[in-house]
């Protein structure tokens, strides 16, 4: 349907008793949800230890200094801030096929965002091919969902994959460590595992989505056909057969396989969503088992 | 067998087809285009490659199911048909019964008439004929007219059905059925049935007729309930006896079974003249007589009590015209002589007077015996041995003429025939080239008429006076006299009959060639018609009010009278009767093409799904849960 919502209401709601996790420990102003293990000027205490010229006076612990005659500094543990920067595949091979892929990981970006709206978090949609395409933050609650919706509905596919001139881009451009949420079907001729490792080395947490339609992990067709990549045009000509389905198959699992090790590694997530599985389903589930949202 | 084409062309367009097909197979499946989002999956490196076979045909089944789909869509298109000719398409005429007799009310249905049934009778027979035969309609009363042309569809058949309506004559089968015959002749198609619904009510004259040879002939009979009394006739002529009066003569026939007592009652003018009750016996008819005065024009009704389930022909009309008079004044010194003469006829109008009393004026005839008036007379005149002075003169007088001749070809001296008739004296004539000489003697002309150039006025003189002396006793007097003054005035001793009868073919007695006779109808217009032994005969289909003029009578036909028929036509008893059952021979049963068509999209429709270029979702998501739980089985197997 042209005017349907990207996300109905009712979805909506029930994404809002969720949060986006991470797991590392990143340094930032208070206002977050997040623990980190870095001290900050947070409520909680955390420490002692001993003051250093310049420190701030007003955490000098002074009844210590009163008995011990040394000037201790209390330390606390804040909730900081942390930017979540999602990078969003718009490449041609998103909309190969019957287009599901594409709209799967609007919907699935809009989602996430909107979980973040709700626990306040600033999130920054970053769409790409090549290259980092025009981005959207949004941040300050659930009211600016909407022109995040309309961002993601007027978002077009096209171009080729470049996983590592988008990775070099990113951390120029946005070199405080963060989360970064990657959803894309990772079909990139270069190789993606690279570009995803600069990422993680450079202090970023991982949030991988990979996106595949049905016809991505397991074709349907059979016999002679020529095979037409999406993004390249480049041609093949094979005969199709169960044999060649089931190897095919096979690889693409392997292939998947090696984008979950990226995540892994780098104490990330990883989640790969099948496009036929519905939206609440891979949110509430693939999601939360990841441990992506809770 | 093909209806629509042959059976080289059938081989030659499926063979074209299964080539077309099977090419076009070729190159579309070994070129099946899918776009994918990656090859890399497809050339892994290290494995091999799936392998480019050469161009086959790599899915027959699905070669052998468009085949098969494409050649049930042409042996549909071509109509194929099992069991020959006999099944071809066929013409079929249906006769629908549009006589005056369908208005009778239908037994045990008390608002429909024999023609609701007949309707509902044809609408019938018309379902149970194949879509692709032609139907003709025709209706048939006196006139087998065709309602509509050579007809497929069927729809327009069923509209000209259900606006067919009585007529006013009876039904012609016999040359119902022959016209049918010849019209599925000049079709020139294979003939189907020729169809006659109705009651078959016909007229005696039609029994041998109606028994004509017709090839596949259907009886669609419609009941009836025979169980009527009408009029067959009404008639009124001019009483010989009575001036002014008239006979009204009315004819009452028993159509049904069982004897019926019946009142007939006339009206003139809507005034009530009489009643007369008669028993008719079955089948018979019977005639009574009213005697009605009257001298103006008038409406007579008779009307049938009590009424049946037939009412159209319980009651007729007649227009009664004017009686005519003809005032003759005659100026003699005798008129004991004339009064004999002219009182014996009613439509004269005598009236006697001296010659002292004499006035030009004239609105009739006026008769001078032996009178020479000063000043002449205006109008018609006859003149009897006026001596001098005469409009046609006088040469001389003599008596005891001899040889005595009347004119063979005029109408003033029909029937006179006697040549020794003692004249006493008479004045010979001298007469002109354009005078008509009646009677003439050795010596000259003795009776002489002329008429005026613009021919308003006619004269006529006599030269002896025929009522005295002896020429009194002999019959040639009056009847000379007759025969003038219908000359003067035919109009008036025109003899007058009206009849009320049916219409459709009319046959009656005439005097006269078709030269003296004149039919017309009420509007003016002339009748085609036919004098062949002494009997005319002329065809009105509707219902009209039809004059014949000859010389000396004129007969008005008043055909409102509903045309009734005699008795029951007996069909031959080798005929298909009844609306066709389910498996009669009309009904195409094995009608091949609707079910082959739907049969060849099936099949295509299957071949489209289980090999189409989009597979349906349906299937996609079935073969994908499959997978799926194969792949789970096998996961599960790895890991144990």
């Amino acid at each position: 349907m042209a005017n349907a919502p990207l996300l109905d209401r009712k979805f909506l709601e029930r994404l809002e008793r969720l949060t986006v996790h991470w797991q590392k420990s990143f340094p930032g102003l208070v206002g977050g949800h997040n623990r980190s293990r870095l001290p900050g000027g947070g409520q909680e205490f955390l420490d002692h230890r001993h003051y250093l010229q310049g420190d701030d006076l007003r955490a000098v612990n002074w009844r210590a200094y009163m008995r011990l005659d040394k000037m201790f500094l209390k330390l606390f543990q804040v909730e900081p801030r942390v930017p979540i920067r999602m990078l969003l595949d718009v490449s041609e091979s998103m909309a190969s096929g019957d287009g599901t892929k594409f709209d799967f990981a609007r919907k699935l970006a809009g989602a996430l965002c909107y979980v973040g709206l709700v626990r306040l978090d600033t999130i920054e949609v970053l769409p790409f091919a090549e290259k980092l395409l025009e981005s959207k933050a949004c941040g300050g609650g659930r009211h600016r969902f909407t022109p995040l919706a309309q961002f993601l509905e007027n978002l077009k596919s096209g171009g080729s994959t470049n996983f590592l001139k988008v990775a070099r881009e990113f951390l120029n451009d946005f070199p405080q460590r963060g989360l970064v949420i990657v959803v894309s079907d990772f079909l990139d001729e270069g190789g993606c595992d690279k570009a995803l490792q600069y990422l993680a080395d450079y202090g970023n947490e991982l949030m991988l989505i990979q996106l595949w339609s049905d016809d991505d992990r397991t074709p349907s067709w059979t016999g002679e056909c020529d095979l037409i990549e999406a993004e390249s045009g480049a041609k093949l000509h094979i005969h199709v057969d169960a044999e060649a389905r089931a190897r095919y198959t096979q690889e693409f699992d392997k292939f998947a396989a090696t984008i979950r090790s990226v995540a892994m590694r780098n104490s990330g997530r990883y989640a790969g969503i099948p496009t036929s599985m519905p939206i609440d389903e891979a949110i509430f589930g693939k999601l939360m088992q990841s441990r992506s949202v809770a | 067998m093909f209806l629509n084409i042959g059976f080289g062309e059938f081989l030659a367009i499926f063979g074209a087809i299964a080539a077309v097909s099977v090419a076009l197979y070729l190159l579309d499946r070994n070129r099946r285009k899918q776009v994918v989002s990656t090859l890399r999956f497809w050339v892994t490196p290290g494995l091999p490659s799936p392998v480019t076979r050469r161009r086959k045909i790599q899915q027959p089944i699905s070669l052998l199911l468009q085949l098969l789909g494409m050649l049930l869509l042409l042996l549909a298109i071509a109509e194929i048909q099992f069991g020959g000719t006999a099944r071809a398409r066929r013409d079929h005429v249906l006769i629908i019964d549009t006589s005056a007799w369908m208005r009778a009310g239908a037994p045990g249905r008390p608002n429909a008439t024999l023609m609701d049934l007949a309707r509902a009778n044809a609408i019938s027979w018309l379902r149970a004929v194949p879509e692709s035969d032609r139907v003709m309609l025709i209706r048939a009363d006196a006139l087998a007219t065709p309602a509509t042309n050579w007809e497929t569809s069927h729809v327009t058949v069923a509209r000209a059905i259900l606006e067919s309506a009585p007529g006013e004559t009876a039904i012609d089968i016999g040359q119902s059925l022959e016209f049918a015959r010849q019209l599925q002749k000049q079709a020139g198609s294979e003939g189907g049935e020729i169809v006659y619904d109705g009651p078959g009510r016909i007229a005696t004259s039609e029994v041998d007729s109606a028994a004509v040879n017709v090839p596949i002939l259907r009886y669609l009979q419609v009941p009836d309930v025979a169980e009527n009394v009408g009029f067959r006739s009404v008639g009124a002529r001019r009483s010989s006896a009575e001036r002014d009066s008239w006979d009204v003569l009315v004819r009452v026939r028993n159509y049904g079974k069982v004897a019926r007592a019946v009142s007939v009652t006339l009206n003139l003018s809507h005034a009530p003249v009489g009643m007369h009750p008669l028993t008719l016996a079955p089948g018979s008819e019977q005639e009574t007589t009213f005697t009605v005065r009257t001298r103006a024009a008038s409406l007579v009704e008779a009307r049938i009590y009590p009424q049946d389930a037939f009412a159209a022909d319980n009651y007729a009309s007649l227009e009664l015209p004017t009686q005519r008079i003809l005032h003759v004044v005659v100026y003699t010194d005798s008129p004991d002589q004339w009064r004999p003469a002219l009182g014996a006829d009613p439509r004269v109008a005598a009236e006697f007077k001296r010659p002292g009393e004499y006035s030009p004026a004239n609105d009739g005839l006026m008769i001078l015996d032996h009178f020479r008036p000063q000043a002449l007379p205006v109008g018609n005149t006859l003149w009897v041995d006026p001596s001098d002075r005469s409009p046609i003169g006088i040469k001389e007088r003599v008596g005891e003429p001899s040889g005595l001749r009347w004119a063979a070809d005029q109408a003033l001296s029909a029937g006179l025939r006697e040549h020794d008739l003692q004249i006493p004296t008479t004045s010979i004539l001298e007469t002109g080239g354009n005078d008509i000489k009646v009677a003439e003697v050795d010596r000259g002309t003795v009776v002489a008429a002329r008429v005026s150039p613009d021919g308003k006025t006619k004269t006529i003189v006599m030269g002896f006076n025929p009522f005295s002396g002896s020429l009194k006793y002999e019959l040639a007097a009056p009847l000379l006299l007759a025969n003038e003054l219908r000359w003067f005035a035919p109009d008036v001793f025109r003899d007058v009959d009206v009849t009320a009868q049916s219409a459709g073919s009319v046959t009656d007695t005439v005097n006269g060639t078709a030269a003296d006779v004149k039919v017309i109808t009420e509007a003016g217009t002339n009748l085609p018609f036919n004098i062949r032994d002494g009997k005319i005969q002329f065809f009105t289909g509707t219902a009209a009010r039809v004059s014949v003029i000859s010389s000396s009578l004129e007969r008005v036909y008043s055909l409102t009278l509903p045309g009734m028929w005699d008795e029951k036509w007996t069909a031959p008893a080798n005929i298909r009767r009844g609306i066709p059952a389910w498996n009669d021979a009309i009904r195409r049963s094995t009608e091949l093409w609707p079910w082959l068509a739907l049969l060849g999209a099936a099949v295509l429709l299957v071949e489209y799904l289980l090999y189409g270029r989009e597979m349906s979702a349906l299937l996609r998501v079935v073969r994908a849960h499959m997978e799926k739980a194969g792949s789970a089985a096998k996961a599960g197997d790895q890991a144990a």
